[in-house]
């Protein structure tokens, strides 16, 4: 009888145990010196590709958010470095949706080797994610983009080369319409567009509106292009008082997106910019039935290969002067960075892998991006950027790093994260519910509330 | 001494009845088996949406620290223009929702009648609600988009695109041909559960109706509806609540734009863009508060109107007998008054 009830008690104590420990998984990952060669991880300019680490030994895991060429094209370098290290087995993993699952996996601290840095993730959190590259010094001379991914000095993560910020366009079909200069102010280019309009059959402008994202690309003129300053976007907007407002020399923010309100109020893009298509607009720029369309530079290469006449696709700056000369931002693309969970051999052998990667790969010819490494050529997607200087913006001054991030959330303006009021812009624009003047007049109320509510001086 | 010793394993003794008792052993198989489901509906559903509760007290995005605020969320849910005039756009999908259920209604009774080809077209009408709802976004999205599917049709019966709305850009119905594809989807799946209803009726009863000159209105009328009222009742509380909470179409199809907005893209528009999770938990509370008042409000409707169908006797059928019952006895009453007299 006895020996019954403790069969029981000992088959209920199993069965328990094998429920808690379905919930058990996913805890570990915090104990990891056990595997490593003793070595400390070294800074990414201290690395010899090729000749460094020839003997470590591990399996990384690479994650991606290219779906699309996971496969074909990220393996082929993989393959490529497996040949140099034949010790270090490089698996690319793509992840769809990649910012949201990337920012939730984090946190488990088991996601893999070497990812793109989600940008929803504050500077100041870097470290508690990522391993060390170098320091701000040491790195920025070399690469570029650096100050994107700095806390403190330390540089957590190199972005995948960069982008500069114009406008693709068609040359052909502007060259049809009896244009001979690029534009160089928002109400010339707003006549080029009437002229393409009245002259061709190409739709002048094309928003892409329902994809969404292609109307939070127009955040992106709002700073460097629109003002020539590079400390716009991480210091003066943040002090400004009403930055929304339209300035009497047709730069700073309103001229942005009075490009943007006024060329959908002109009946210069397409007609139902509700049912427009991304993927099919690649191809009808290429073959000149879209005349222009406000995306960074790395729309070009898909633009070019997405038709039989790659030739016409060309990339002009941003149609905004300040003071005579005409500006354009440039911006590194995800950033990399390589986990501080993993053991001490993999992020080596992670960080050996990204320096081949950015600097001995042809991962920036085959993207048409600006190289990670300073002092190489830009690509040709960039010819029509002659003697438009090409700025980075600045890192915000210290103890404001989370400054714009925050007043931009809390106001809900949403430059570059949020595509809603971009197209609440062209709606008012289209409907004639608003006036532009109304439109940016609510994102100053917003934008002063929440400087207020987070205490920022407003000085400027 | 021995009287202790004796009186142990007495004890011990009992235990072991105990446990060997019926009652104890059922109630010991009821808690085991109980264990893992409610360990698992605990880990997955109530625990999270504790943590739900407790979110909505703070502000805070998903990583970084957080601050109580108190109720501030839920002031700012009520203050704001945006997210309550999402609502208003829930009942354009409450509309639907009747049109769904007429139509569903419509189509099972068709059915029920045994006409020819019922099951290919039972099985082609529940088919969409088999499709996931991301992909009908798509397909609705190319066949709403300027010229495509359903201009071209249109166009093909002579319309001139001129003539044709913006399906999608036009306010004054797009809200209306986004609320068409969830009819689209569900239409067919409300069909196979009053089907099923109709199915359970005793069809000597349409058989004795028609033989006492009972059309087929007048069955459908008599005999159906009352029969399946209370599963009418629960299609009805399912489709407007679900109207409430109204996301894949505007979510895929217009993200949300154009006036499309509902209470779900607004919150998701919140919480992810904006990573103002707090607020967005404290919308998702005050949605759960309005759909359970809709609820009530629907069921303490149908209970005092039709009665909810759980009963034999509808109540207006009750009131009319104790009426008559009362007449009856103030009559004999007063019949017996007047013989007094």
């Amino acid at each position: 009888m006895k020996k019954q009830t403790l069969k029981r008690a000992a088959s209920l104590a199993m069965a328990s145990a094998m429920v808690f420990s379905l919930t058990a998984c996913g805890g570990g990952g915090e104990d990891n010196d056990a595997s490593s060669s003793g070595e400390a991880v070294p800074t990414i300019d201290q690395i010899t590709v090729g000749e460094d680490y020839t003997d470590i030994e591990a399996d990384i895991t690479v994650l991606t958010n290219r779906t699309d060429i996971v496969d074909t094209v990220y393996a082929g370098y993989a393959e490529q470095f497996m040949e140099l290290y034949p010790n270090i087995n490089v698996q690319y993993e793509a992840v769809t949706d990649y910012e949201e699952s990337l920012t939730l996996r984090l946190t488990t601290g088991d996601w893999g080797d070497l990812c793109f840095i989600p940008t929803g993730v504050d500077k100041s959190e870097l470290s508690n994610y990522f391993t060390p590259l170098g320091d701000y010094d040491t790195l920025d001379p070399i690469y570029n983009f650096v100050s994107e991914k700095t806390y403190d000095g330390t540089v957590y993560g190199i972005a995948n080369g960069g982008t500069a910020n114009g406008v693709v366009y068609n040359k052909k079909v502007w060259a049809d319409a009896g244009i001979t200069e690029l534009p160089k102010t928002p109400d010339e280019f707003l006549e080029d567009l009437q002229t393409i309009k009245d002259n061709t059959d190409a739709i002048p402008l094309y928003t892409n509106f329902s994809a969404g994202w292609p109307m939070g690309a127009w955040d992106a003129y709002i700073g460097i292009a629109a003002t020539g300053n590079p400390d716009y976007m991480n210091h003066d907007i943040v002090h400004t008082k009403d930055p929304f407002a339209k300035q009497d020399d047709m730069t700073g923010p309103y001229a942005v997106y009075y490009t943007c309100y006024e060329s959908v109020a002109r009946g210069l893009v397409e007609e139902d910019p509700a049912s427009s298509d991304w993927e099919s607009s690649k191809t009808r720029i290429n073959n000149g039935e879209i005349a222009t369309m406000v995306l960074g530079s790395w729309a070009v290469q898909q633009c070019k290969d997405a038709g039989d006449t790659p030739d016409d696709v060309g990339y002009m700056p941003f149609p905004i002067t300040v003071d005579g000369k005409q500006y354009a931002g440039a911006g590194g693309n995800y950033s990399f960075g390589i986990n501080n969970q993993a053991s001490t051999d993999n992020q080596i052998a992670a960080m050996v892998y990204l320096k081949w990667l950015i600097e001995d790969s042809t991962i920036y010819e085959d993207e048409g991006s600006i190289p990670a490494l300073k002092g190489e050529e830009l690509p040709d997607a960039l010819a029509d950027f002659e003697g438009v200087e090409l700025l980075s913006d600045n890192p915000p001054v210290e103890g404001e790093e989370e400054l714009f991030n925050d007043v931009n959330n809390e106001s809900e303006v949403g430059i570059n994260n949020d595509d809603y009021p971009n197209c609440y812009l062209l709606e008012s624009a289209l409907y004639g519910t608003k006036t532009l003047d109304e439109v940016v007049g609510e994102w100053n109320e917003q934008w002063s509330a929440a400087q207020e509510a987070l205490g920022v001086d407003v000085n400027m | 001494m021995s009287k202790q010793a004796a009186a142990v394993p007495k004890k011990k003794r009992s235990f072991m009845e105990l446990m060997k008792r019926r009652e104890v052993q059922r109630g010991l198989v009821i808690v085991l088996f109980m264990f893992v489901p409610l360990l698992l509906l605990m880990t997955f559903t109530y625990i999270p949406f504790a943590k739900m509760v407790q979110f909505s007290f703070y502000d805070m995005k998903y990583i970084g620290e957080r601050t109580f605020v108190g109720l501030q969320n839920y002031i700012d849910v009520f203050q704001r223009e945006d997210i309550f005039s999402s609502l208003f756009v829930s009942l354009y999908y409450m509309g639907g929702a009747i049109v769904q259920l007429a139509l569903a209604l419509f189509f099972a009774s068709l059915m029920v009648f045994k006409e020819r080809g019922a099951s290919f077209f039972k099985g082609a009408m529940f088919f969409p609600y088999l499709i996931c709802g991301i992909a009908i976004g798509f397909i609705f999205k190319f066949f709403y988009a300027r010229g495509f599917v359903l201009d071209s049709i249109l166009q093909m019966f002579g319309m001139n695109m001129e003539d044709i709305p913006m399906w999608l850009q036009d306010q004054s119905i797009n809200n209306i041909a986004l609320a068409a594809t969830s009819v689209w989807r569900y239409t067919g799946q409300n069909m196979i559960l009053f089907l099923g209803a109709m199915m359970s009726v005793d069809s000597d009863l349409y058989e004795a109706a028609s033989l006492d000159g009972a059309n087929k209105w007048h069955q459908f009328i008599y005999i159906i509806l009352p029969s399946i009222k209370s599963i009418v009742v629960l299609n009805l509380i399912l489709s407007i609540s679900g109207s409430l909470s109204a996301f894949e179409p505007p979510y895929v199809i217009t993200n949300g734009t154009m006036g499309t907005g509902t209470y779900f893209v607004i919150m998701n528009r919140i919480a992810h863009e904006n990573q103002k999770v707090g607020l967005a938990c404290a919308m998702a509370i005050v949605l759960l508060a309005i759909i359970i008042l809709c609820t009530v409000a629907q069921k303490l409707f149908f209970k005092y109107a039709f009665d909810d169908g759980t009963s034999d006797e509808s109540k207006a059928a009750v009131r009319k007998r104790k009426k008559a019952e009362k007449a009856a006895k103030k009559a004999a009453q007063r019949a017996k008054g007047g013989q007094a007299k």
